[in-house]
């Protein structure tokens, strides 16, 4: 009789307490502070103004791609490392595993786009 | 026995609290991150199409061939009107710097939503949800507009392959644009029906993780696209 009450107890404090999903649960206790969102924020569109203001200079070929290229590859981290929680979900149990993983692929698959591009550009071009 | 009679409930706990696992990330939000991978394919393929095909109409132009490049509308070889105008100048990069800035904010907008969620301020949550559907619609509105003007200009889909290149990769984006917008909508009537608390606060970290997708996506087409002539 007194191991149903405890059953009964215990399922009823499961049930009063919100429960909260495993990402959530991860998100709240490693994920960036509301301070920390609008900062990245900020540094996002001062990193798209200071595009645009580069691309209205005037310059041409690599000096004028490079920088925006980089600028590009800055933002794209800050959101998928911040705002996407990829950064903090690296403190989870095999996070840093996870990390390496779709890093690695990542890069392979940004290495495979430029060598198709380079190829078929090059073709286009008819270098060869 | 206590044992016995606890463990049912603490099994049902673990169900319910979003199937923790070994690997330390939900299977829904690992199987989320795989459907993101796939939609990486999909826009790089975009993209390296786009490149490809602006080069070749760059090369076409330069060669004055009119039977790849296409005629406009009105007659004119498309040649001749890109010689006058270029590609580049088509773009009105300040308006297109406004919707990149109206869409990181959407961005903001959807992380304070789920922040919110988890602290259990439902309110607030609700607010920013509907911030950050306004602002997609926002985006998807100077979007329309914006192939309006290249229509009027022109540029369509089919009268040369840049027009295909490019209607295709931005129109993609918006669809996908319009796939979140539809989300989000959805996680606000849940909400309003008291449905979205912090139980299912990695739903909305799922949502969020497409709408911060769709941002990074639109980072890329924003320089590549519009920036790099």
């Amino acid at each position: 009789m007194a191991d149903t009450h405890v059953a009964a107890s215990v399922e009823a404090d499961t049930h009063d307490v919100p429960h909260q999903g495993a990402g959530a649960h991860d998100a709240h206790a490693h994920g960036p502070t509301e301070r920390q969102y609008w900062l990245v924020f900020v540094v996002l569109v001062a990193f798209t103004a200071l595009e645009v203001a580069w691309s209205f200079f005037g310059l041409e070929g690599p000096v004028l791609v490079l920088p925006l290229v980089v600028m590009m590859v800055i933002k794209f981290l800050l959101v998928a490392g911040v705002f996407m929680h990829l950064y903090f979900d690296m403190n989870m149990i095999n996070g840093k595993l996870f990390a390496v993983a779709f890093g690695s692929a990542l890069a392979l698959a940004a290495v495979v786009y430029m060598m198709v591009v380079a190829t078929f550009g090059f073709r286009i071009s008819g270098a060869f | 026995m206590t044992d016995i009679a606890v463990a049912p409930s603490a099994e049902a706990h673990d169900d319910h609290a979003g199937h923790r696992t070994s690997l330390g990330i939900s299977n829904m939000k690992l199987a989320f991150w795989l459907f993101l991978g796939s939609e990486c394919l999909l826009f790089g393929a975009l993209i390296s199409t786009y490149l490809l095909s602006k080069a070749r109409f760059i090369t076409e132009v330069v060669a004055g061939n009119p039977t790849v490049v296409g005629t406009m509308p009105n007659g004119t070889l498309m040649a001749e009107f890109a010689e006058e105008q270029s590609v580049g100048p088509m773009f009105d990069i300040p308006f297109t710097s406004l919707s990149s800035f109206v869409l990181l904010m959407s961005s903001l907008a959807m992380v304070l939503a789920h922040s919110a969620v988890v602290k259990g301020d439902y309110r607030a949550s609700r607010i920013w949800l509907a911030t950050t559907a306004l602002l997609g619609s926002l985006f998807i509105g100077g979007q329309v507009y914006e192939f309006t003007a290249f229509y009027r200009e022109g540029l369509t889909f089919s009268n040369n392959l840049f027009g295909s290149a490019f209607f295709t990769l931005t129109g993609f984006h918006g669809v996908h644009v319009t796939g979140g917008i539809l989300m989000l909508v959805s996680l606000l009537f849940l909400s309003l029906r008291g449905k979205l608390n912090s139980d299912r606060a990695e739903t909305v970290e799922l949502v969020g993780l497409y709408w911060h997708f769709v941002d990074v996506v639109w980072v890329l087409i924003f320089t590549i696209v519009y920036l790099i002539p």
